[in-house]
């Protein structure tokens, strides 16, 4: 069987990229809330992800407050499918 | 959520649960329904009052339309830009960008439709209200709210039932469409929202 994507098959990291994959973009706080983890951890799991080319990440202020936004890429998406596809082989019931 | 070993059971969960979250919400708030709804509801019911008591300039009540428009502008400047973690848009969904393209497209319509009065006639009215359907019936599509969808598909029917209508009733229509496409849906849209 195929190995599952290191950087999909955590909790958290994969949370992300469910919740990227069904909206254009989707703010730091927005995110912390949907997956009820820490500022912290967030944080470091958003730059792995961001290291491996999954999601772009883009800082900007308004009205004077830091304001991050995360946004899904390609091969975010490709890699989140491909995840699914190598997942449903371990669903699948054992004959 | 904790970093921890999970099982591909899990992972399954994780994926529907995080997809389902950003499905449920529903992305419109139906102020923009409501407030347009009822404006020219009235404003169609002040023009038919007009039109029996044989009031001169009476379409001049039309005028509150642009009015309408600043206002609401104003008020989409507000929401977006005012900072205020209850309001700030924290998530932009697909949702959003489809209804936007929608509304333009809605907008421009109406415009060629009014601006085209002299040459359509009798026939703007009936075409006016196609439109006020082709609106709801698609942002029901897109925000999957059925409420939105039905009174689409009715206000399809006064449109064609309207081409067969002497004008002064055909005003009476407008406000009927707006009533079943508009307010009543726009109020159901607001009670979702705010329970949610």
């Amino acid at each position: 069987m195929k190995e599952l994507d290191p950087l999909l098959h955590s909790q958290l990291r994969l949370g992300i990229i469910s919740l990227l994959i069904s909206v254009k973009e989707a703010e730091f706080t927005h995110l912390k809330d949907e997956t009820n983890s820490t500022a912290g951890n967030l944080s470091i799991q958003l730059q792995k992800l961001k290291e491996a080319g999954y999601i772009e990440i883009e800082k900007s202020f308004k009205d004077n407050y830091p304001q991050t936004t995360c946004k899904i890429t390609k091969l975010g998406i490709k890699a989140f499918e491909n995840y699914v596809k190598d997942l449903q082989q371990y669903i699948k019931p054992k004959k | 959520m904790e970093e921890q070993n999970i099982n591909p059971e899990q992972s399954m969960q994780i994926i529907q649960s995080m997809i389902n979250r950003a499905q449920n919400n529903v992305a419109d708030n139906g102020f923009h329904f409501i407030f347009w709804g009822w404006l020219v509801f009235i404003t169609s019911i002040v023009f038919y009052v007009t039109l029996k008591m044989e009031i001169q300039n009476g379409w001049l009540v039309w005028s509150l339309m642009p009015l309408g428009g600043i206002f609401t502008g104003i008020y989409s400047y507000y929401q977006h830009r005012k900072y205020n973690p209850d309001v700030q848009k924290k998530v932009r969904t697909y949702a959003e960008i489809y209804l936007g393209y929608l509304w333009i497209a809605f907008g421009i319509s109406i415009f060629t439709v009014l601006f085209m009065m002299n040459k359509l006639g009798e026939a703007t009215y009936p075409l006016v209200i196609n439109l006020y359907a082709i609106g709801t019936f698609v942002s029901g599509g897109i925000l999957r709210f059925k409420p939105l969808i039905i009174g689409g598909a009715c206000s399809f029917a006064i449109a064609i039932f309207s081409f067969f209508t002497p004008f002064e009733n055909q005003v009476l229509l407008i406000a009927l469409s707006l009533l079943v496409s508009y307010i009543i849906p726009g109020h159901l849209l607001r009670n979702k929202f705010k329970s949610q």
